[in-house]
C-alpha cells in the first residue's frame, strides 16, 4: 500500500442520529473508493457483529481507510473513524472524535436534528474539529431539507451554503461529500520526526496477535517491528505488524503523523494496553504522554447470574473474555439469596446492558438472569462513620444506620415536535424531574432540557418518551453529579420470604404506587402454584402492597390413548424442564421473566 | 412388562367431511373424502396391504402362533364414512390375519351428523358392536364455536338410529373447557346426554397444543402441519379457556356421571357395569397393540412405540406403488424408552386409573420421590396397599406425573431417539 503524504491525510467521524443513514453513506464512500469491491459489499459493512446489523445500531467504534483521487488529481487517505449513535455510548464516541480533525454531521431530511446528534456536534466543536454538514435521504417523499437547513442554521449556526444534499441510499451527491472532506477539513499536524507519540483509541484481543491497539499517531513515525512502550502501563513489546484498516486490517510497513491505523502488540492483557494510553518507542521515548481519556464511567448496574448455578465459572470466563473488547463494563463477584452465584455488572447505561446481556447470551450460550438494574447511590452513615457506596439496593444499610442518601442526576435534552411538549413536561416532572429551559430549533421543533434523577430514566424513561411522542422526540443526557433524595428500600416478599434480587431503592413518595405496580405485575408472571402464594411489597416493616397468586386448580392431561402416550409424556417432560428452569424461592417456582418483567417496570409506576 | 403379540388392533381411517380446528388427529377432508372421485377406496386397498405386512411380521416374530384379538377399534377421521360392505371386508380380513376372539369387543367411531354417521343398520350386521360418538356438546352453541357440522337434534337421532339398528353399547365423547361454554350450559350438556342413556361417557378438556412447536409435522411425524386458519382458531380459543372453569366443569361431570350410575374407570372416562371400553384399556394397562393407517400408533407391550406418518399420500404410495414396485411399509418412525422411562409410562397410566399403583412401588428409587411429593401435597392417597390419586390429585395429576418422569438433564436422549426414529424411518422408505 502506497505511502500518502501527511498533507494529504483527512481524519474524520461521522455524526448521526440513528436510522439517519450514517451507515448506507459509509457503505457508498467506500465503494466510490473501491475500497470494497462490489462482490464483497454488504450492508452496513461497518457494522460487523451481528447485533449491531440486527439492532441497526453501532456499538463499537470502527475506522477504515480510504483512498480517493480527488477533483485535483492528487489521491488523498481519508481514515473513517465510525462511532455509535446511541446516548449510552457517547464515551465511545468521544474517543473517536477526539482521533479527527473533521466530522461529517449526518441529519436526516424528513426527521431534522436530534437530541443525540447535538450532544455530538458539541462534543465536536468542543474539540475544534471542522463539521461538514450533510443532509441525508432527499429523495423520501417526506424530505423538508429546507427547513433542516433552517434548524441547522438556527441552532448549530451552520451556513445554507455549506450543507451537502445527498441520497445514500440512491448515491446522489456522495461524491460531493468527498470533496469536501479533502477541501474542508484539514490535514492532521504533527511533527514526523519528533519522539513517537500516538493515541491507543480503541482495542480488540486476537488470539494469536495478542492484543491489537487502534492508534492514531499524533506525532513521530512507527516501523513494523520497534520496540514501543506504553507510557501509563510501562509494558513494552516488539510490533509484530502494524497496518491500517481497509476495513479488514492491512499490513503496512510505516505510519506517520496523523495516521490511524493498527498495532499489533503482542501484549497478552488489555489491561497492558489500556484505550486512552499513549503509545511511544522504547529506544527514544516522549517525555510525556497525550492527554488521555476520561475513564468510562458505569452508570448502570445490575445483577448477572447463570441461570443454572454451575455455570458461574462459564459466565465469569465469558465477562473476562468480553471485558477485553469492552472495556466499559465492570464486573464483581456477588451473591444473592434467590438467585444465587453471579455479578454485579456495571454498564453505561441499559442499552449497553441489554447488549451485554445479548452478547453474553449468543457468543457464549449462556442462560442468564439479570436483577433489576440500579444506578449507584452514596449513602452517608449515621455517627460520623463516612460514606458508603451502594449499587445494589438489597445491600443498602439498615435504615437505621442511614444519615442520607445522594443519588446521581443528569441534564436530559429532548428533541420534540412542539405539540408534544406538554406531554413531555409531565412524564419529566412525574419523574421528579425539574423543567429547565426550551428552545425552538426551527417553527415546529424544540430543545427542552430537564434535570432528574438518572434512576428515572434508565429504566422506561425513553420508551416512554417514545411512545408519548409517537417515536419523534429523542433523548440525550449527562451527568450533573449527586444530590440527597428521600430515598427507600422496597422489597418483595414472595410466600413471605423476602426477593432480594426484586429490592428496589425508590422515592418515598413513590413507594407506594411502584410497590403497587410491581406486585401486580409479579402475579401476572409468577404461575399459579399449589398452594396460595401472597406477593408484598415492603418498606421496612410495613407492607405497602399486597396481591394473592391464586392455588393452581386444573392441570392435567385430558386424554391418553395410543398416539397421545408418547407426545403426552413429551409434553409433560417439557412442562418439567421448564419448572426446573425456574428459579426457587421458598418453596414457590418464580419464572425468569418475572425478574425480567422488574427490569421493565421496577420504579416506573 | 413383556413384548408380546398384540392383543388389540387399531385402524385410522383419515377422512372426514370438514376439518375442526381443535383437532390433532391425521385427517384429510374435501375432495379426497369423497366416495366416488375421492382417496378413500384407495386408502381401504393400502391399509389392507398394511394389514398383511405387519400380520407377516408378526407371524416370523411369533411362529407358534398369536393369540386371538380382543379388541378392534375403527377410528378416525370419520370411519363411518366408509361402507359397511368395505367395514366387513375388513373385519374379516382382520379375523383371517389375526384371529377375533368371540367375546371381542369392535369399535366404529361415529360422527352424528345426518351426512357423515353412515349407515348405522350396515356396520352392525358389519361385525360392529360398539359405537363412539363424537358428540362433543347438546349445546348449539358450542357446536358452532367448534366448528362442527352436527347440531343436537343430529345427536338425538343418531342415538335413536343406533339403538334401531341393535347396538347395546354406545360412547359419548364431550368437550368442556370450550370457548364461551359456562357451567350452566356445560351441565345442561351433561343432562342431555346423559338423557339418551349412553352406557359410556369420554369427557376431556379441550386441549389446544402446536404440533408444529412439538416437532411432530415432518415427512415422518404422526401428525399434519396445522393450517393457518386452525392456529389462529385456537389462538383465540386459548385466551377464553380458564383452569378455574375447567377444574368446576369436571367437577361437574363427576358429580353427574356417578350420580347417573356411571363408573370413573379413567381420569376423563365413565361407564356402566361390563361398558368399560377394552380397546382403551389396553393402552392404559400397556398392552401390546397393532396400529394401521396414517399416525396410528402401535406398541409392543414393554418398550417399542412405533407410529405410521401421519401424509396420507406417502402411505399410499408405499403401500400400491403405481410403477410395478413391490408394496413396502409405509413411512413412519419409533421411539424405545428407556427402562426408567417406561416404569415412569407405566406408572402415570395406572395413576390415571381408579385401582391406582401397588404401594410396593414407594421402594422404586425412580419413582419413590414423586410419590412421596404427592402423597405429602395431597395429590396422591395410600390406602389398602394402593396409591390413588385423591380429588385433587384428578385435578392436578401433571404437577405429579412429571415428577415421576426421569430428569431431563439426565435424559439427553429425547433429541437422538427423535434421530433413529427418522433413521428407520428413512430405511422403510427406502
Amino acid at each position: 500500500m502506497a505511502t500518502i503524504p501527511q498533507a494529504r491525510l483527512r481524519n474524520f467521524s461521522i455524526i448521526a442520529h440513528v436510522d439517519h443513514g450514517k451507515s448506507t453513506l459509509a457503505d457508498r464512500l467506500l465503494e466510490l473508493t473501491h475500497t470494497i469491491d462490489a462482490r464483497q459489499m454488504t450492508s452496513q459493512v461497518l457494522d460487523s457483529m451481528d447485533l449491531e446489523r440486527e439492532k441497526g445500531i453501532t456499538i463499537k467504534a470502527r475506522a477504515v481507510r480510504l483512498e480517493y483521487p480527488a477533483g485535483d488529481g492528487l489521491t488523498y487517505g481519508l481514515n473513517l473513524i465510525d462511532t455509535p449513535g446511541h446516548v449510552d455510548f457517547s464515551y465511545e464516541v468521544s474517543r473517536s472524535l477526539q482521533a479527527c480533525e473533521g466530522a461529517l454531521l449526518v441529519v436526516d431530511a424528513a426527521q431534522g436534528i436530534e437530541a443525540q446528534t447535538l450532544a455530538n456536534v458539541h462534543l465536536a466543536l468542543a474539540q475544534d474539529l471542522v463539521i461538514v454538514p450533510v443532509i441525508n435521504k432527499i429523495d423520501l417523499p417526506s424530505a423538508q431539507p429546507a427547513l433542516v437547513m433552517e434548524e441547522l442554521e438556527n441552532v448549530l449556526a451552520i451556513p445554507r451554503e455549506e450543507v451537502i444534499l445527498v441520497s445514500a441510499k440512491e448515491g446522489t451527491n456522495v461524491g460531493a461529500v468527498l470533496e469536501a472532506i479533502v477541501a474542508r477539513i484539514p490535514p492532521p499536524k504533527g511533527d514526523p520526526d519528533a519522539p513517537l507519540r500516538g493515541l491507543i483509541f480503541d482495542s480488540h484481543y486476537d488470539a494469536y496477535k495478542g492484543v491489537i491497539a487502534y492508534v492514531r499517531l499524533a506525532e513521530g513515525s512507527l516501523r513494523a517491528h520497534e520496540h514501543v512502550r506504553l507510557m501509563a502501563s510501562g509494558a513494552q513489546s516488539e510490533i509484530l505488524e502494524l497496518g491500517v484498516f481497509r476495513p479488514q486490517l492491512v499490513p503496512v510497513q510505516r505510519l506517520g503523523p496523523g495516521d490511524v491505523g493498527y498495532v499489533a502488540t503482542g501484549l497478552k492483557s488489555v489491561r497492558d494496553c489500556q484505550v486512552g494510553d499513549t503509545l511511544t518507542s522504547a529506544s527514544g521515548p516522549a517525555s510525556a504522554p497525550l492527554p488521555g481519556y476520561q475513564p468510562a464511567k458505569q452508570l448502570v448496574f445490575a445483577g448477572i447470574y447463570p441461570m443454572r448455578g454451575e455455570d458461574y465459572g462459564e459466565l465469569r470466563d465469558a465477562l473476562e473474555k468480553l471485558h477485553l473488547n469492552d472495556a466499559s463494563i465492570s464486573f464483581l463477584p456477588e451473591s444473592s439469596v434467590a438467585l444465587g452465584f453471579g455479578f454485579r455488572c456495571g454498564f453505561l447505561g441499559l442499552l449497553h446492558m441489554e447488549i451485554i446481556q445479548e452478547r453474553l447470551e449468543r457468543e457464549f450460550a449462556l442462560d442468564l438472569i439479570a436483577s433489576a438494574p440500579s444506578v449507584e447511590y452514596v449513602v452517608t452513615l449515621t455517627n460520623g462513620r463516612g460514606e458508603v457506596h451502594v449499587d445494589n439496593p438489597a445491600r443498602l444499610p439498615a435504615p437505621g444506620d442511614i444519615e442520607s442518601i445522594a443519588e446521581p442526576w443528569v441534564r436530559a435534552s429532548v428533541v420534540t415536535p412542539s405539540q408534544y411538549i406538554g406531554t413531555l413536561i409531565e412524564l419529566a416532572t412525574g419523574r421528579r424531574g425539574t423543567f429547565g429551559s426550551m428552545e425552538y430549533l426551527d417553527a415546529q421543533r424544540v430543545l427542552l432540557t430537564f434535570e432528574l434523577p438518572l434512576a428515572e430514566i434508565i429504566v422506561d424513561f425513553y420508551d416512554q418518551l417514545k411512545s408519548r411522542s409517537q417515536g419523534y422526540a429523542s433523548l440525550d443526557y449527562e451527568s450533573i453529579g449527586y444530590r440527597p433524595g428521600a430515598l427507600v428500600k422496597l422489597d418483595v416478599l414472595v410466600a413471605g420470604e423476602p426477593v432480594d434480587a426484586l429490592s428496589l431503592i425508590v422515592h418515598r413518595d413513590r413507594a407506594q404506587a411502584d410497590g403497587r405496580a410491581l406486585v401486580e405485575k409479579l402475579k401476572e408472571l409468577i404461575p399459579r402454584q399449589m398452594f396460595e402464594v401472597p406477593v408484598q411489597a415492603t418498606v421496612g416493616s410495613n407492607v405497602i402492597a399486597r396481591e394473592t397468586i391464586r392455588a393452581m386448580r386444573k392441570n392435567v392431561l385430558a386424554k391418553c390413548y395410543g398416539g397421545d402416550i408418547t407426545r403426552k409424556r413429551k409434553l409433560l417432560e417439557k412442562q418439567k424442564e421448564g419448572k426446573q428452569r425456574m428459579k426457587r424461592v421458598g418453596s414457590v417456582e418464580i419464572p425468569q421473566e418475572a425478574f425480567l418483567a422488574v427490569l421493565r417496570t421496577g420504579g416506573a409506576g | 412388562m413383556s413384548a408380546g403379540p398384540p392383543v388389540a388392533f387399531y385402524v385410522h381411517v383419515p377422512f372426514c367431511l370438514s376439518i375442526c380446528p381443535y383437532c390433532d388427529f391425521a385427517v384429510v377432508a374435501g375432495r379426497a373424502a369423497r366416495r366416488d372421485a375421492g382417496r378413500v377406496a384407495a386408502f381401504v386397498a393400502a391399509v389392507r396391504t398394511e394389514l398383511d405386512l405387519r400380520a407377516d411380521g408378526l407371524d416370523r416374530a411369533y411362529p407358534a402362533g398369536r393369540p386371538a384379538l380382543q379388541s378392534v377399534y375403527l377410528g378416525g377421521g370419520t370411519p363411518s364414512l366408509l361402507a359397511p360392505a368395505e367395514v366387513a371386508g375388513l373385519l374379516d380380513h382382520v379375523a383371517r390375519r389375526f384371529g377375533i376372539a368371540a367375546a371381542a369387543e369392535i369399535t366404529l367411531e361415529v360422527n352424528p351428523g345426518r351426512a357423515d354417521r353412515g349407515d348405522l343398520r350396515g356396520f352392525h350386521a358389519a361385525g360392529i358392536d360398539r359405537l363412539s360418538l363424537g358428540v362433543q356438546s347438546l349445546h348449539a352453541g358450542d357446536l358452532r364455536a367448534l366448528g362442527r357440522r352436527h347440531t343436537p337434534s343430529d345427536v338425538v337421532d343418531a342415538v335413536s338410529e343406533a339403538r334401531a339398528a341393535g347396538f347395546g353399547s354406545v360412547n359419548m365423547d364431550l368437550l368442556y373447557d370450550v370457548p364461551g361454554q359456562s357451567l350452566a350450559s356445560w351441565r345442561s350438556t351433561l343432562d342431555a346426554a346423559l338423557a339418551l342413556e349412553p352406557e359410556h361417557v369420554s369427557a376431556y378438556a379441550l386441549s389446544l397444543d402446536d404440533p408444529d412447536a412439538e416437532g411432530l409435522t415432518g415427512p415422518f411425524g404422526d401428525h399434519l402441519p396445522l393450517r393457518r386458519g386452525a392456529r389462529a382458531w385456537r389462538d383465540r380459543a386459548r385466551g377464553s379457556q380458564d383452569q378455574d372453569r375447567a377444574a368446576e366443569q369436571y367437577e361437574a361431570a363427576s358429580d353427574r356421571l356417578a350420580g347417573a350410575g356411571l363408573r370413573r374407570y379413567e381420569l376423563s372416562n365413565w361407564a356402566r357395569p361390563e361398558h368399560e371400553s377394552r380397546h382403551d384399556l389396553a393402552y392404559w394397562h400397556r398392552d401390546p397393540v397393532e396400529a394401521l393407517g396414517p399416525g396410528a400408533h402401535a406398541f409392543d407391550g414393554d418398550s417399542v412405540r412405533r407410529w405410521n406418518a401421519a401424509p396420507l399420500e406417502p402411505y399410499l404410495a408405499a403401500l400400491s406403488p403405481s410403477d410395478g414396485r413391490p408394496a413396502g411399509l409405509p413411512p413412519g418412525g419409533e421411539e424405545r424408552l428407556d427402562p426408567d422411562e417406561a416404569r415412569a409410562e407405566a406408572a402415570i397410566l395406572g395413576l390415571r386409573l381408579p385401582e391406582g399403583l401397588d404401594q410396593a412401588l414407594l421402594v422404586d428409587p425412580a419413582l419413590e420421590p414423586g410419590l412421596r411429593w404427592g402423597l405429602a401435597t395431597g395429590l396422591l392417597v395410600d390406602s389398602q396397599g394402593r396409591l390413588r390419586l385423591t380429588p385433587r390429585g384428578r385435578l392436578l395429576g401433571s404437577e405429579l406425573f412429571m415428577r415421576l418422569l426421569p430428569a431431563p438433564a439426565a435424559d439427553p436422549g429425547g433429541q437422538a431417539r427423535r434421530g433413529t426414529a427418522t433413521l428407520i424411518a428413512a430405511e422403510i422408505m427406502i
